[in-house]
């Protein structure tokens, strides 16, 4: 520091100040570029020429940008991909919901003998946090019982496995918080108990469903394992799988990736644009 | 009662689920098949077969070495009727042969005539002389490739033994800062196994003896590897992920002089100025010996119809259509896949385009197949395993050696 | 009426219970069987041995580095999400502009398929042309061999875990922050306490119960490890990244151990049990706080 006059503008608590500022926009900017940069690279790589990616320079953006890879990975039959993404994800998520939903229901409404809530819940709690590659054995020879080896069906049926347990877990919170009067009046006036899950708590439960199915959607979209053990053809590949298989070990064929990656990616992002608000309560798996 | 519920629950469900079920055309094909070059290849033949076929519908996988086994097992192992063509590395054949999961082709008709023995050979179970379980594809055998202008700049010979590849290494990577001496698979699994077995079979070391028992604990085996960790410090850093496209990479760059493990199929472009810069530099010959003589390896890639497969007769027209001499032909000189087709080698234009074809038909007629036992894949990737170790400095020639062999007799005898 | 809502409860809870005994119990209870046998595939044909497996996998150099590389690969990943988590969560807490479009940026990654994820980094982690090395290349430094240097792969790993997870970490820690009372740290800062201070003393104790949750989770999660390993080394160089998802996986689907795979199997199953339990009576506790 030079000793000459403090001038009014660097006044020992501005200058503090300004340093804090500093440091956080620095911060920020640091957090910034670690969460953000891989996924630019991701979408600069998906419209870069081979020679602009396959190089030792490190640059970010395009020079000359082109469709080439999206055209291309469509060609492949990426599309049929999507759509298998696209039906697994939302038969999954519908299962769940439907059958969370009443288990759920249940759980908040009904009383169980003995406790046996409690060991329910126990359950699925103990089946959310197992791996699932323990069971993945069994359910293959499940699977090849039912025939189910290599169909979307099979997916969406062993997705359970991980979206049933989450979508429980998720809407036991949300109907917990619904006062049981309502139902309870509506039971004096004759209404039987289905008519007043329809017409009662559906409406009420329905953004804590809409919140639940976005995320139960989400771990459907992204399974791998399950998809890698138990399909076979690329016709029912999904879109996880479609990518593993282009992590092939004899080429660099990033352009073709990350154009799948970026189309992969998309609807997720979309979803999460929507979804603000119920992030945290979503990814935590409502497991507070 | 939640009846409506339920209800709404069904519909919404099955409306989902019942038109994804499973709808095979009468007429298509799903192949399972390779990535890189032989994805290339299946795509044209699928293109040439469409234009007089327009009825049928084929789709291929294209998958990487370990998957396309992982796959194809577990499609055999259950039975699913997933494929109807597979196609498969001769060293899984026996497997798959002895277990039943292939149609005998025999039977289904296939004619074999014009192949190269050495590749019919591994076609059939038992070995050789059996039942005709696939049709030959792609003709590969391993070779050995230098850089004959980067030799004759240092007064080097042609390497006639593993001791001198070495030597050769040590001198070229001391005396040139770009070059490195020599370049290989360090790749786990089958891709280590297959550069390191002809260095082993030069030393007279064997994994498994002529009855199928595990041999590999020997002196013989610890100086093979002991020779092949001396590799490492002559090659690209990194050579422990290398597989067979960086392998081509060193070669077609100039940045390596040496390649222990060249298969025809990986380098059709080496004299090809537009992505080769060694035009015409580049020798590939049969691997050096060392206490024997050479002995090439053969690595061919069968095409199979599996037992459950749900369109045999459709899949034995594809499988000819493949395997016949003008396509096997036409996909080595617009692939540059290796044919199995002898009179291809000695055509005017696929000698012009390769002209070290003579040679490669005289290694594919006597090359030696790796062991004929059902559980090659696992031995290889627990010999994979160990050479990978042995090869990153986590345990010693020794070590590997024995710790190999006992494993390998462990799932041999078990 | 009281058999009536027997007959309801048993509707309403059948659906949900028979796909997760199909799906897990049953599995669980034959992976426990299969334990028990030799065999590649299922109970036909299968040899009764007892312990074996067991003992076959505590002498095996895979299992035990597996068991290792997993208990490194949680530790170490989920203790740097909790603490960097916490560090963009104080910084993020701050009121500054543009607060609204820089948190949904941060979270992005935690929206990405593992496989898109690994794809990315895969790329970066290229020694010859991978953008990491191209960075480390443009200030002079010589490139790092990321996936095959051995000392180095698990940590590869570990940085993309922490890439895609921290921002859950941070979702978790800001939501806790938001809990902390203005008034309170107002009034600690009139009475001249420093910032270090507060946190200390007021911030930290009212973040225990976020800061547990956001360590069981990730804890949890990354025990399952799988999909990373198999498409950034798929275990490799040697056994420098082989974790157990990946053994279990290798042995049961590739070599047909399945015996061995479902002991294997079992030792996560206990493990997994353990952390459910540790994670269930934290749940219980702060329910009823």
């Amino acid at each position: 520091m030079s000793g000459g006059p403090v001038s009014g503008l660097l006044r020992p608590g501005r200058i503090g100040r300004l340093a804090g500022w500093a440091g956080l926009a620095a911060g920020i900017g640091l957090t910034l570029v670690f969460a953000a940069l891989p996924v630019v690279w991701m979408l600069a790589t998906s419209v870069k020429p081979p020679g602009e990616y396959v190089t030792t320079a490190a640059r970010l953006l395009p020079e000359t940008p082109t469709a080439q890879h999206y055209i291309g990975v469509v060609d492949a039959g990426l599309l049929r991909q999507l759509a298998n993404s696209l039906i697994v994800t939302a038969g999954a998520t519908a299962l769940s919901l439907v059958v969370g939903f009443w288990a759920a229901y249940a759980l908040t409404r009904l009383p169980f003998p003995r406790r046996l809530d409690l060991v329910f819940l126990a359950l699925v709690l103990v089946i959310k946090l197992m791996p699932p590659i323990v069971v993945a054995v069994p359910v293959y020879q499940i699977l090849d019982a039912l025939g189910l080896i290599d169909t979307l069906t099979g997916l969406i049926l062993s997705y359970q496995l991980y979206t049933l347990p989450f979508a429980i877990w998720m809407l036991l919170g949300f109907l917990a918080d619904i006062p049981p009067d309502y139902e309870e009046a509506a039971a004096v006036d004759g209404a039987s108990t289905g008519r007043a899950m329809a017409t009662i708590v559906l409406p009420l439960a329905a953004p804590g469903l809409a919140a639940t199915a976005v995320f139960t959607a989400i771990l459907a979209w992204n399974e791998f394992l399950f998809a890698l053990l138990f399909i076979n053809s690329p016709s029912t590949a999904t879109l996880p799988l479609a990518i593993a298989n282009r992590i092939t070990e004899d080429e660099t064929l990033w352009g073709p990736l990350m154009a799948i990656g970026s189309l992969a990616s998309l609807p997720v992002l979309i979803a999460m644009a929507y979804l603000q608000r119920h992030l945290l309560a979503g990814f935590s798996g409502g497991l507070r | 009662m939640p009846r409506t519920l339920l209800a709404a629950g069904v519909v919404a469900t099955g409306a989902l689920v019942a038109p994804i079920a499973p709808a095979l055309a009468q007429d298509s094909l799903v192949i399972a098949g390779r990535d890189g070059v032989y994805a290339e290849a299946m795509a044209w033949l699928i293109d040439a077969y469409a234009a007089t076929n327009p009825d049928v519908s084929i789709e291929a996988l294209a998958l990487p070495y370990a998957g396309l086994y992982e796959r194809a097992v577990i499609a055999m192992r259950e039975e699913a009727g997933a494929f109807d063509v597979v196609l498969l590395d001769d060293t899984w054949a026996t497997e798959f042969m002895s277990e039943g999961w292939l149609a005998d082709l025999d039977a289904l008709g296939a004619d074999t005539d014009g192949f190269v023995d050495s590749t019919l050979a591994v076609s059939r179970y038992p070995y050789g002389e059996g039942t005709l379980h696939a049709l030959p594809f792609v003709g590969n055998v391993e070779l050995f490739a230098y850089n004959r202008a980067l030799f004759e700049a240092h007064g080097l010979d042609r390497p006639e033994s593993w001791t001198a590849v070495v030597e050769a290494a040590a001198t070229i990577d001391a005396a040139e800062s770009d070059v490195d001496g020599v370049v290989f698979r360090g790749t786990k699994g089958n891709p280590i196994v297959t550069g390191f077995l002809p260095i082993l079979w030069a030393h007279g070391g064997r994994v498994v003896d002529e009855a199928g028992v595990a041999a590999f604990d020997s002196e013989a085996a610890v100086a093979a590897v002991d020779l092949f960790l001396s590799l490492k410090p002559h090659a690209p850093e990194g050579v422990e992920l290398y597989n067979s496209s960086e392998v081509r990479d060193a070669l077609q760059t100039g940045t390596t002089a040496m390649a222990i493990e060249v298969w025809p199929s990986w380098v059709p472009a080496l004299d090809d100025p537009s992505v080769s810069q060694v035009v015409g530099d580049v020798e590939i010959i049969a691997a050096p010996g060392q206490v024997e003589g050479p002995a090439p390896m053969l690595g061919s890639w069968l095409l199979a119809i599996p037992a459950d497969a749900p369109n045999p007769e459709a899949a034995l027209d594809f499988l000819s259509f493949a395997t016949a001499p003008e396509q096997q032909r036409a996909l080595a000189l617009e692939i540059g896949l290796p044919p199995t087709r002898a009179a291809v080698y000695a055509d005017a234009d696929a000698v012009d385009a390769y002209r070290w074809y003579p040679a490669q038909l005289d290694a594919l007629e006597n090359a030696q197949p790796r062991p004929r036992i059902t559980r090659w894949s696992e031995i290889e990737s627990i010999l994979g395993d160990y050479l990978q170790l042995a090869l990153i400095g986590e345990i010693s020639a020794e070590e590997a050696v024995a710790e190999a062999h006992a494993r390998i007799a462990g799932a041999l005898g078990g | 009426m009281h058999r009536d809502n027997h007959r309801r409860l048993v509707l309403l809870i059948a659906p949900a219970l028979v796909l997760l005994v199909l799906l897990a119990v049953y599995p669980v209870v034959r992976v426990a069987v299969l334990s028990l046998f030799e065999t590649e595939y299922g109970l036909d044909g299968a040899v009764y041995v007892g312990l074996d497996n067991y003992r076959t996998l505590a002498g095996d150099r895979f299992f035990t580095r597996s068991a290792l590389n997993t208990l490194h690969f949680t530790v170490a990943a989920s203790l740097t999400q909790v603490g960097l988590g916490l560090a963009i969560a104080l910084l993020l807490d701050r009121p500054f502009p543009g607060r609204r479009l820089v948190l949904p940026l941060v979270v992005v990654p935690l929206m990405l398929s593992t496989m898109v994820v690994a794809a990315i980094w895969r790329s970066w982690f290229h020694y010859d042309f991978g953008f990491l090395n191209a960075l480390l290349g443009s200030v002079g430094l010589d490139g790092v061999g990321w996936l095959f240097d051995r000392d180095l792969t698990l940590w590869s790993i570990i940085l993309v875990d922490v890439w895609q997870y921290t921002p859950l970490t941070v979702l978790i820690l800001l939501a806790g922050l938001s809990a902390v009372p203005r008034e309170v740290v107002e009034a600690a800062r009139i009475d001249g306490a420093g910032r270090w201070r507060i946190f200390r003393t007021i911030t930290l104790p009212l973040l225990a119960g976020p800061l547990a949750l956001a360590l069981l989770l990730r804890t949890v999660d990354t025990f399952k490890i799988f999909d990373k390993v198999y498409a950034l080394t798929g275990g490799g160089p040697g056994l420098a990244s082989e974790v157990l998802s990946l053994f279990v996986y290798e042995n049961g689907f590739r070599f047909a151990n399945v015996g061995i795979a479902s002991a294997a199997a079992m030792v996560m199953v206990v493990i997994a049990g353990a952390l459910a339990a540790v994670y269930a009576t934290w749940m219980l506790r702060s329910r009823a706080r």
